[in-house]
């Protein structure tokens, strides 16, 4: 896989850079009497149904002392219910051939399903079970608990993650967005099993919560099983709670952190703006430009031309509550000071003037005609149509991105580069040894 | 996937497709001996075009390892027609997405993109195939590139480094014992004439494959492609590889010590390939090894035991010569790769003496089957299936492929664990955390 960390990346960003759908609406959508949003795209070509359900319980959601509470209570939900333990449940779905997966991003906690369509009754029942009835059974608890202080020390080997890391903590001081979605092992050693029986019990609720069928399917039947498995979910009294909106960040700083390896991992990283800003279509385009694919400036002159890295690239990434701008290159130790004025040099020119014709016409071109690539499976369906519905953006979400994204000009660019790319206003980390 | 480069096929290897009745693959030999094989998939109106080179890292000799994966980056550095980075410009300014991968066995290079484009991106194919620039300073400045990603997955990575290290000693004859990515030194070291002439040896029609799925006339792109790529002449014959792997005489052990956070420990054992009545009893072994939570290297090793923070296995179906059937395990804190080592002989003892459960086979077989059908869901994974069978003897061999897996028994499963498995003929690869 040679040149895939840019375009991979540019996939994992799906609502980043999500465009165009087709005229028809991507998905039906109606409300249940609880509260559930239910999702629902027919695509009866393949005989199997992936579902989607997300609950606004995320890592923002942890309590300030707890942090890694969301995640922890997201991998714990399949391992024990009311009716089966952790075992009869990998048992059960493995046995047809399918996949049920939960965990937690920063905005919510996610179940995924994968079934075959003669198994969709046996997968829906394991899913409600594990979303309303989860026992959290203590040993599980302390499994669990072992195993995610585990991966975070081992993830001290992945210089990105290091990276990530530190830069979320200098972009977002004093947010739940600057702390990691696992938690440091500090935290998650805090953690007890009372604390996720109460996040669960709190935050778990059908208002906050939407369930995305898509595969073989009719939407009458979709709504017929997700009734009987959920319709009984009682909605609280108690309105939900509000999270924070990141406020603005402090004075940029910039961090290294050593480490024993042959490449540096350089990120520069600086809060932006959501999908609900009028100048976000602009900034997408002009991230795109500079580095979004392989015909970015980054990727050209870093790579092409430079030969000083393999991955190089940058990024815009929305969340619910806050929004983050991100420029990434790993490059041999000796280079990191070139490569580092490369990044400034490419970020300050993106504010001095328009990108050209050509660079612009073909950052539209791809952001809006690649969209039907992004949506090919059916899973891929259902991560998108439930993730447009938790971030409020609405189901012609699609449609705007790709009207929006095509009326994007030059001026514009340059101006949402004059409100981002301003070198001086980045945080900045290094993981690695510096010349 | 940790191993990436050893073994990084491995995931895709699950299943394939089953024919549906309405699927009508075309297939055709032109008289320059490009292989074409085209599926119709009317779903949606996109096509994934690919190109397979029957060419990878077994083709290398020593002192020129890496050689295929390097002719892989300059193959996106430009003909006379199309410069340097056009051809991935040209597939962006038409929303599209492309990349490529070095295995072992081939190079392929993928487009998916809007089916109304299909013809423009043969033209790219076909003209890359055949008039590739290979200028001197492009190949400077990408070596470069290519050490950065060697870094990146290799020498910065402690399971690619390990993995690599296992594999080296493994094979003292065949070349699946040189890493995709190369030496180091070899490719510091690599002429331009050497790339040229490789690219001269192995990239003509007779020696290639065009696969195509997706939504278009299957009649109408064969005239297409035999319009571009009818006119490039068939090439000598590719030399054979002819080396054959030797019996191992005996245990062959590597113990590496690198800045890490948790010990790792890697088994191998030499098995045979597709080719073996063996190869379907070996699939479904790694599946009832590693195919999901209730599989018995995390039942065992991660769940009950505790010893693991991952565990799994890996069995090569589609290598074209014999290769490795792997066995891994990351090391929870605390625990030493004595350990795991032991537990994981144990687990490979245990098969040759106490069939599986009949859940056990039964939920292995389902999840093989499954995942074919999965796989059906993306045009992609449908184009690459069909290479992957072609590329071990015919794209019909997928239709047999169900049929061997639904025959295995638990006696042959003791039988090709007490084969293949011989507990003094191992390879064992131990990566100690260096403090």
């Amino acid at each position: 896989m040679t040149r895939s960390l840019t375009t991979r990346f540019a996939s994992l960003m799906l609502l980043g850079l999500a465009s165009p759908a087709a005229a028809a609406p991507i998905a039906h959508r109606e409300v249940l009497p609880n509260g559930i949003v239910l999702l629902v795209a027919e695509r009866p070509a393949v005989p199997i149904v992936a579902v989607r359900a997300l609950v606004q319980a995320g890592a923002v959601h942890d309590p300030p002392d707890r942090a890694g509470l969301a995640n922890l209570t997201g991998v714990l939900l399949t391992r024990g219910t009311t009716k089966r333990t952790g075992p009869e449940l990998d048992s059960a779905i493995e046995f047809v051939g399918g996949s049920l997966e939960a965990g937690a991003g920063r905005d919510s906690i996610g179940a995924s399903l994968r079934v075959l369509k003669p198994d969709l009754g046996l997968g829906l029942d394991l899913l409600s079970e594990v979303i309303l009835s989860p026992t959290f059974p203590p040993d599980e608890v302390t499994r669990k608990i072992g195993e995610i202080q585990a991966s975070i020390k081992r993830s001290e080997e992945d210089p990105g993650a290091v990276a990530a890391r530190a830069l979320a903590r200098l972009v977002f001081p004093g947010h739940p967005y600057g702390l990691p979605v696992e938690g440091t092992r500090e935290s998650v050693a805090r953690l007890t099993r009372d604390d996720v029986v109460k996040f669960h019990r709190e935050r778990f609720r059908p208002d906050a919560t939407v369930v995305a069928v898509v595969g073989a399917v009719t939407v009458d039947e979709a709504r017929r099983e997700v009734l009987g498995r959920f319709g009984s979910w009682a909605r609280p009294a108690s309105p939900l709670p509000g999270v924070p909106t990141a406020s603005a960040g402090r004075e940029p700083r910039e961090e290294v952190i050593p480490r024993d390896l042959t490449q540096a991992t350089i990120m520069f990283g600086r809060q932006a703006i959501r999908q609900t800003d009028p100048d976000y279509f602009a900034l997408v385009v002009a991230s795109y430009v500079l580095g979004g694919g392989s015909a970015s400036r980054l990727y050209t002159r870093v790579r092409e031309e430079g030969g000083l890295a393999y991955s190089v690239y940058s990024y815009v990434s929305p969340s619910k509550y806050g929004s983050a701008f991100f420029v990434s290159a790993q490059t041999r130790i000796a280079e990191v000071p070139k490569v580092r004025t490369l990044l400034n040099a490419e970020l300050a020119r993106m504010t001095r003037e328009p990108p050209s014709d050509a660079e612009l016409s073909l950052a539209k071109a791809y952001l809006v005609g690649s969209f039907p690539l992004r949506l090919d499976t059916s899973a891929k369906v259902a991560d998108f149509v439930s993730a447009i519905e938790e971030l409020g953006l609405g189901l012609d979400y699609a449609d705007r991105y790709k009207e929006r994204v095509a009326r994007v000009t030059a001026r514009e660019v340059q101006r949402a580069a004059q409100r981002f790319f301003i070198p001086e206003t980045f945080n900045r980390v290094v993981v690695g040894r510096t010349p | 996937m940790r191993r990436a480069l050893v073994v990084f096929l491995v995931p895709l290897l699950l299943g394939a497709p089953p024919a549906r009745a309405a699927d009508t693959v075309v297939a055709e030999t032109l008289d320059n001996g490009l292989r074409v094989i085209l599926l119709e998939d009317h779903r949606s109106p996109i096509v994934s075009s690919q190109v397979w080179y029957r060419v990878g890292s077994r083709n290398e000799r020593r002192g020129a390892t890496g050689i295929a994966h390097f002719l892989e980056h300059m193959m996106f550095k430009g003909t006379p027609t199309h410069g340097r980075g056009q051809f991935a410009r040209i597939v962006e300014q038409n929303g599209g997405q492309d990349n490529a991968f070095t295995s072992q066995d081939v190079t392929s290079y993928f487009v998916n993109i809007a089916a109304d484009k299909l013809d423009l991106v043969i033209e790219l194919e076909a003209d890359r195939m055949h008039n590739l620039l290979l200028d001197p300073k492009e190949i400077e400045s990408e070596r470069q590139v290519v050490i950065e990603e060697r870094r990146t997955r290799t020498e910065d990575d402690p399971g690619g480094f390990l993995g690599e290290e296992v594999a080296s000693i493994a094979f003292k004859a065949h070349p699946y014992g040189s890493p995709i990515i190369g030496w180091q030194e070899d490719i510091a070291r690599i002429t331009p004439e050497e790339i040229r002439a490789f690219y001269r040896s192995y990239y003509v029609p007779n020696n290639a494959m065009v696969v195509a799925v997706g939504d278009f006339r299957a009649g109408e792109v064969l005239e297409r492609i035999k319009r571009r790529f009818g006119g490039i002449p068939r090439g000598a014959a590719p030399p054979p590889v002819l080396t054959v792997e030797p019996p191992p005489n005996g245990e062959r052990r590597v113990v590496v010590r690198k800045q890490a956070e948790l010990p790792i420990v890697y088994l191998a054992y030499h098995v045979p390939n597709q080719r073996s009545n063996d190869a379907a009893p070996l699939e479904v072994l790694s599946t009832i090894l590693s195919g999901g939570r209730a599989s018995r290297l995390y039942r065992y090793l991660v769940y009950e035991r505790r010893l693991a923070l991952e565990a799994g296995g890996d069995y090569s179906y589609f290598s074209i010569d014999p290769n490795l059937f792997w066995f891994w395990a990351t090391a929870m804190p605390g625990q030493t790769p004595e350990t795991l080592e032991k537990e994981l002989l144990a687990q490979v003892e245990r098969l040759k003496t106490e069939p599986v459960t009949d859940e056990e086979l039964r939920r292995a077989k389902n999840q093989i089957e499954a995942a074919f059908v999965f796989q059906e869901d993306s045009i992609h994974r449908r184009a690459s299936l069909l290479a992957r069978f072609e590329v071990i003897g015919g794209y019909a061999q997928k239709d047999q492929f169900l049929a061997k897996i639904r025959a295995v028994t638990a006696a042959d499963l003791v039988r090709v664990a007490g084969s293949w498995f011989p507990e003094d003929k191992k390879n064992v690869g131990i990566l100690l955390p260096k403090p």
